[in-house]
């Protein structure tokens, strides 16, 4: 038996042993159940579950989401949104219009075109630049689109907004609102799960809050090393007998004090904790453990390969959460913010997330899971055509763009293998089916079976909704 | 219409100024219909252009489902679905009822939750159906509204400075919901008769009477002396503050108990907390960088300070918005508007400016509003108030109060009663930290250098410094970071940063104050010391109503000013707002602010006194007397009590606005000293599920910090000393040493502070980043620092067991304690866990409680004898990765965790014996148990 074997099977005695120890505390919760009755029936009000599975408002396709994050603003332009004009114009001067200055984005600047060629790929002709090797192969089962504007210029502020609605945080996270509103399907898994980067994004762990809605929906971070949630391990040393012995004194000495106070039900609630937490330490190891895939598909993923294998591991985990029940899966790729040496840099990026993306795709659809997962793809803003000059002019960068950027979906009730709304000629600006980043929350919570407008939290004497103030559904992305 | 005096009522009618009053009766047919077009006109057409039109009107090209509800003829007709929405005279089988009543999800109208028709607005719509929806035509609309004289219901006209549109000029406003606004009321205390009562039970009492409740018997002493001490301490009693009291059978023990309680110097830091959640407090500014902010701590020592020597409210709200300009060179007062800048808050390369400004503008705007008026005043920056009467020109006017605050690090020498301790050890540091950062930047660049040498070599050409060569031609001179692997321009950027996160830092030990001037706009970045400029010109910033709250779209100029409708509620009907204002806002660049406190702190300002009486009853009993403590607005929920309240809040002005001698009046009552169990639960249940009444003392799992404090208490570890620079306890060490993105660059990695005594301090001290939580207080719903916290969260959720069984900082802390009970009573298992017992619980041991943990160490000392427990050792640097933005190429660092070099561990495991990890074992589990978590 292995170290790692061992551990495991210590985890699952250990359980076994809880089950037997734990006298008035009923193993009751099932999968999917509605309520959870905790202990004798004449002085046990039920518990509300707040994470007990929840029907969508309408039908819909999508019963989950991975949502891949593209930290620092990938450039539209390099990637699904060509400028061949730029071409023309490449190295001109270019006078900044407008108002949205930051220092960074004043000064002398100058037209740059893409260092990509680009190429019409799949039977819809989408346009993708080189570096994308793979993901032409799934070409057709996205929708890509090119009319989202967001509204700040600056990473920390577009995060939040991206993520929560809000440009200055503390408002509950995308994930957290369909945590919310569906509920999961697994009790013994967060609902809400965030794969982020080694390094957390700018903000923190604000961009995945629960914001004022309650604490059970706060994204869990399973991070790519340590252990996956934090705690979650018993000290070292601690064997089942010990554990065991434990908890039996505690559930002892809280079954004495709830009898003294039969009247206040949080005191349930919190027995009840003990037992959950047990279980999800029995379940997450077992999950996260990618090893349990075969080499096909971890191949398939590009897990072994130097550039692909960290993006792989966490899409693979994402196909892992979603198909035990998880309904929000956020993941992570940071470095996108290509002031200089786009070439290089915008390269390397694509092709750590190229191949691991597709085989998502593909996975999920062999596995029948396709239609039921809604994938976005986006960063918290695009790229501007221009540059100030920095590097004497030999490391072609781009800069931040609110007006303008890339966003696609597929999987879920999508209009795939289709690209709706476009930018200007050098793809300064939306132009075309040009919606805010309100609509496209609307639109991912739309695509969930949730209403926006319906699906709202009363807090501060408001009933708050994920958009903030209503937004539209962006009709030409529905399949 | 009850919960208003008749005198009050009669005043406000009068206010309504000659309006007519409206009466429907079915004996005056003409009338009937005369009313039936005047309730249309004033009522129904503004709501439905307010609620409706949007999409059923306003664009007759683009009417949802075909509806158009511009007109009577076609609201009959119907839209798509081809049934009429509304059927004159047939409420019920309308289908506009239907909608509004939100009966069906599907066809809830207005779509929006949030703008849903409130119960009266339903109403409104009923009745007009009933009287078969009269819709006169235009020349009769315009002659009903000519003649004016409209009022109906509860509902009243509030004048204001003005909203953006006549039809919110014309709004009617619910009596019961206008309550926060209305003049207070002297009241009288029900039932004079019985002058033994306490005035507070009186309200109490007889709300209860009414509603048929019956209270509980007052909780037991041991009970009574934990909630009190809790209360106003967040920490438990000792044992022999328990037994004292149970002894002391005399008159007025508890009211001692409570004296000696409010004189702890640990009454501050509990009291000062509950403040600090109000205005967000933290020690770092949020977002990229996330840099200290020099000397914050300062303000919350101060915050400390004044709930200790019970400084008057109205004084300690001046100071705060206007401290720096009552007296400059006080730097009691130039800390005290550090107030201003508490918000999350940044500005660099990377942001606009006048985003940037624009963000603390509106931050600050709001946060006065919540924190002092308990009134949110954002919803009224796009738009006039939705609900409230707060037109936009209110808003830009009291943000126009703040238009010439800039912030500035003031110098302000370090005060006597400011602790020091820590600053010069902790400067030594960071200096330290300095010299080897530059170190390390000089031998790259010296790298540099080399290579460019070799280059001129390898062409014959001369060396030339950088300074010489930077203005030549491209070939001429080496190319940029020549000689530079791609590892060393990664590396390059983490020192950049390390030394602008290090120059921020070292701000905190000069004596600066984390404040304010006045004077025009100015471009400063986060990372810069803000030093006070030299010559400040003195014409003020114009301040403009934003449309749609955009900094790009600037409307109409405002001036200063106030909430313009407490001004106007509180006047006769005859006299102007502007007149009636005793200290109109300057225009000019000095004194906006001390101008404004002025107003906010009047002795009749009817928000700012409810919101703090309020605020000290909702800390007492769990929940306010108007249950949202930051908004007193028609959507807050309105007061239980509104009489208590308003008895409060005169009591609390003519005692000198004493916040403790609110204490003494609130606890010294029987409502405050009932027993939490209910031998009358069936009936509460039905009658009042959530205790509204208070017929029990609602029981309180301990907060956060409460938690974290009363382990640290009982293990005896605490170090008790107040305030100073802050200090960084033991957190959850992957957490800790998680890298977390900078702009360009990784943070520093977070380290505790090398001895125990500093580890070891009360929660409040701890250093607070925004970006940076300490899970185990974030998992116990220690409210995140953005956002103002008007009350905390008690949830229950599964990561809190893991964090209380399995964290290093909770053994560690059990360890400590078993170490002090073997100490205290050395060789007496009995004795250490009745001693546990009454340091946790703050009771006498039962048999059975000793009989079981007993037998649980005892099976524990046989497991601990076959175990071997495993050496504890610190990492003394942490590897980082991360990828170079330039070239988006993987490169690796690792730096020198500093302290664990030279740190203290606690007693760990291996330190100890099987009898005192056994014990230890013990006090986990005594952590764990809801008898510790809760106060009763």
């Amino acid at each position: 038996m292995s170290t790692e074997d061992r551990k495991y099977w210590r985890r699952r005695d250990f359980l076994y042993g809880l089950g037997a120890g734990v006298g008035a505390v009923a193993l009751s919760s099932l999968l999917g159940c509605e309520k959870q009755v905790v202990g004798e029936s004449t002085k046990s009000p039920v518990i509300d579950n707040p994470l007990a599975v929840k029907p969508p408002m309408f039908t819909s396709k999508a019963k989950a989401c991975i949502f891949l994050t593209m930290e620092g603003g990938p450039s539209h332009i390099d990637t699904f949104d060509p400028k061949p004009e730029l071409a023309r114009y490449h190295l001109t001067k270019f006078d900044r219009q407008g108002e949205q200055f930051s220092a960074m984005s004043s000064g002398n600047r100058y037209i740059v075109q893409s260092p990509f060629t680009t190429r019409k790929v799949g039977q819809s002709g989408a346009d993708m630049s080189a570096p994308f090797v793979h993901l032409a192969k799934v070409a057709d089962e996205i929708c890509f689109y090119r009319g989202g504007q967001a509204e700040s210029v600056n990473h920390p502020t577009a995060m939040y907004h991206l993520n929560t609605g809000n440009q200055f945080g503390g408002d509950p996270a995308i994930g957290a609102w369909t945590a919310y509103g569906l509920g999961s399907y697994n009790q013994n898994l967060p609902s809400f799960v965030v794969l982020p980067e080694l390094a957390f994004p700018q903000g923190g762990s604000a961009n995945w809050s629960n914001g004022f809605l309650p604490a059970q929906f706060q994204g869990t971070t399973f991070r790519p090393e340590g252990t996956p949630i934090l705690n979650i391990d018993p000290p070292p040393g601690v064997s089942r007998y010990h554990q065991r012995s434990t908890l039996d004194l505690l559930q002892e000495l809280n079954e004495k004090h709830y009898q003294k106070h039969p009247e206040h039900q949080e005191l349930q609630a919190r027995m009840h904790n003990y037992e959950l937490a047990f279980r999800m330490q029995m379940e997450v190891p077992d999950i996260i453990d990618i090893n349990k895939e075969d080499d096909k598909t971890k191949a398939l993923y590009g897990i072994g390969q130097q550039e692909t294998d960290a993006f792989g591991r966490k899409c693979l985990l994402a196909r892992r959460l979603v198909e035990k029940g998880v309904r929000f899966v956020q993941l992570y790729s940071s470095g996108w913010d290509s002031h200089d040496y786009l070439a290089r840099a915008h390269g390397s990026l694509i092709k750590s997330i190229d191949q691991p993306i597709t085989g998502l795709i593909l996975d999920l659809k062999r596995r029948g899971l396709l239609d039921e997962t809604l994938i976005v793809w986006c960063g918290e803003f695009g790229r501007t055509a221009d540059n100030g000059v920095r590097e004497g002019g030999v490391a072609y960068g781009r800069d931040h763009n609110p007006d303008a950027m890339a966003i696609w979906m597929a999987g879920g009730g999508v209009k795939a293998g289709h690209t709706i709304g476009a930018t200007d000629e050098l793809g300064q600006e939306a132009v075309e089916s040009v919606h805010p980043i309100s609509d496209l929350h609307v639109t991912m919570l739309h695509l969930l079976g949730l209403d926006d407008n319906r699906l709202t939290y009363f807090h501060g004497g408001r009933y708050k909704q994920l958009s903030q103030f209503g937004g539209k559904v962006i009709g030409e992305l529905m399949g | 219409m009850n919960r208003f005096p008749v005198q009050q009522l009669y005043r406000l009618t009068i206010l309504a100024i000659s309006f007519m009053t409206w009466h429907c009766s079915s004996e005056q047919g003409a009338s009937k219909s005369e009313y039936g077009e005047a309730l249309f006109v004033h009522e129904i057409q503004p709501l439905l252009q307010r609620k409706c039109l949007t999409c059923h009107g306003d664009d007759p090209s683009d009417l949802s489902g075909d509806l158009d509800l511009r007109s009577r003829r076609s609201m009959l007709q119907g839209g798509q679905s081809g049934l009429s929405a509304v059927i004159p005279g047939k409420i019920a089988e309308s289908r506009l009822i239907h909608a509004v009543k939100r009966v069906d999800p599907d066809t809830a109208m207005p779509p929006k939750e949030d703008e849903s028709l409130d119960e009266d607005e339903v109403e409104l719509l009923e009745e007009w159906i009933g009287l078969d929806a009269p819709w006169p035509d235009e020349d009769k609309q315009q002659e009903i509204r000519e003649t004016g004289a409209w009022q109906y219901g509860n509902r009243l006209p509030v004048r204001t400075s003005g909203g953006l549109s006549a039809d919110w000029d014309d709004r009617r406003y619910k009596l019961d919901k206008l309550w926060a606004f209305l003049p207070l009321e002297n009241q009288e205390v029900p039932g004079m008769q019985h002058d033994a009562i306490h005035p507070v039970d009186a309200f109490i009492d007889a709300k209860l009477e009414e509603k048929g409740l019956r209270a509980s018997k007052q909780a037991e002493k041991e009970t009574l002396i934990r909630r009190a001490s809790f209360d106003l301490t967040g920490l438990p009693p000792t044992p022999e503050e328990v037994s004292d009291f149970i002894a002391d059978e005399s008159e007025g023990a508890f009211s001692r108990v409570i004296d000696r309680l409010l004189e702890s110097p640990h009454y501050g830091e509990q009291w000062g907390r509950h403040w600090l959640d109000v205005v967000r407090y933290a020690d770092s500014d949020g977002y990229s960088n996330d840099y200290i902010r020099p000397n914050a701590w300062r303000y919350r020592d101060y915050v400390i300070r004044s709930f200790n020597e019970d400084k008057p409210y109205n004084q300690f709200v001046r100071e705060q918005v206007a401290g720096d300009e009552l007296d400059p060179n006080d730097p009691e007062m130039l800390i005290a508007s550090g107030f201003l800048r508490m918000g999350p808050w940044e500005h660099t390369a990377m942001s606009v400016q006048a985003e940037t400004r624009q963000l603390f503008l509106d931050d600050v705007t709001n946060i006065v509003g919540e924190a002092f008026l308990s009134i949110p005043l954002s919803c009224a920056k796009c738009h006039d108030h939705k609900y409230d009467p707060i037109p936009t020109r209110d808003y830009y006017s009291i943000q126009a109060v703040f238009a010439t605050t800039q912030f500035a690090d003031r110098s302000a020498p370090f005060l006597p009663s400011e602790n020091l301790e820590l600053l010069d050890e902790e400067k030594a540091r960071l200096e330290a930290w300095i010299e080897k950062t530059k170190k390390e930047q000089r031998e790259m660049k010296a790298r540099e250098e080399n290579a460019a040498r070799s280059w001129y070599a390898a062409r014959g050409l001369k060396y030339l410094p950088k300074r010489e060569r930077r203005r030549l031609p491209e070939e001429q001179q080496p190319p940029r970071y020549y000689g530079l692997t791609h590892q060393d321009l990664g590396y390059r950027k983490v020192l950049n940063k390390r030394m602008q996160i290090l120059n921020r830092t070292k701000a905190r030990f000069d004596p600066f104050a984390y404040s304010v001037y006045n004077g025009p706009n100015r471009d400063v970045r986060s990372h810069q010391v803000m030093k006070m400029p030299d010559s400040i010109p003195q014409d003020p910033p114009a301040t403009h109503i934003l449309g749609g709250g955009s900094v790009y779209s600037p409307t109409q100029e405002v001036p200063p000013g106030v909430l313009s409708a407490v001004v106007s509620l509180g006047l006769p009907p005859d006299r102007s707002i502007e007149e009636a204002l005793p200290n109109p806002i300057p225009t000019g660049m000095q004194g906006r602010r001390a101008a404004f406190a002025d107003w906010l702190t009047r002795d009749k300002n009817p928000l700012v006194t409810r919101s703090i009486v309020n605020r000290i009853w909702q800390y007492h009993f769990g929940r306010g007397l108007a249950g949202n403590a930051n908004n007193f607005g028609a959507t807050g929920q309105q007061p239980t009590h509104p009489e208590l309240l308003d008895w409060l809040a005169i009591y609390f002005v003519e005692n000198g606005w004493s916040i403790k001698a609110m204490h003494r009046l609130i606890m010294n009552s029987a409502a405050y000293q009932r027993s939490s169990q209910d031998a009358y639960a069936s009936t509460r249940r039905e009658i009042d599920p959530d205790n509204r009444y208070l017929s029990v003392f609602s029981p309180r799992r301990l907060t956060a910090e409460e938690i974290r404090d009363t382990r640290l208490f009982v293990s005896g570890e605490i170090n008790p000393i107040p305030g100073g620079i802050p200090v960084r306890p033991e957190i959850n060490q992957e957490i800790a040493l998680q890298p977390r993105h900078t702009m360009g660059s990784i943070a520093p990695a977070y380290q505790p502070s090398p001895r125990p005594q500093d580890r070891n301090r009360r929660t409040i001290y701890a250093e607070k980043y925004r970006n940076m939580r300490d899970p185990m207080l974030e998992v116990f719903n220690q409210p995140g620092p953005d956002v103002s916290c008007e009350r905390r969260d008690a949830s229950s959720v599964t990561p809190q067991v893991f964090s209380l069984m399995n964290s290093t900082q909770v053994r560690d802390r059990a360890i400590a304690f078993a170490l002090r009970l073997e100490d205290q009573y050395p060789d007496d298992l009995a004795a250490q866990i009745t001693g546990a017992v009454e340091l946790c619980w703050n009771r006498r041991t039962t048999r059975q409680d000793l009989e079981s943990s007993l037998a649980y160490v005892e099976s524990m000392v046989e497991y601990h004898q076959k175990q071997k427990p495993i050496a504890v050792e610190y990492p003394t640097q942490v590897h980082r990765k991360m990828f170079e933005e330039m070239t988006g190429e993987p490169f690796e660092y690792s730096e020198e965790l500093d302290i664990y070099k030279n740190y203290t561990l606690d007693k760990k495991d291996i330190d100890v014996s099987v009898t005192t990890r056994a014990l230890a074992d013990l006090l986990v589990v005594y952590f764990n148990t809801n008898e510790f978590m809760y106060v009763y």
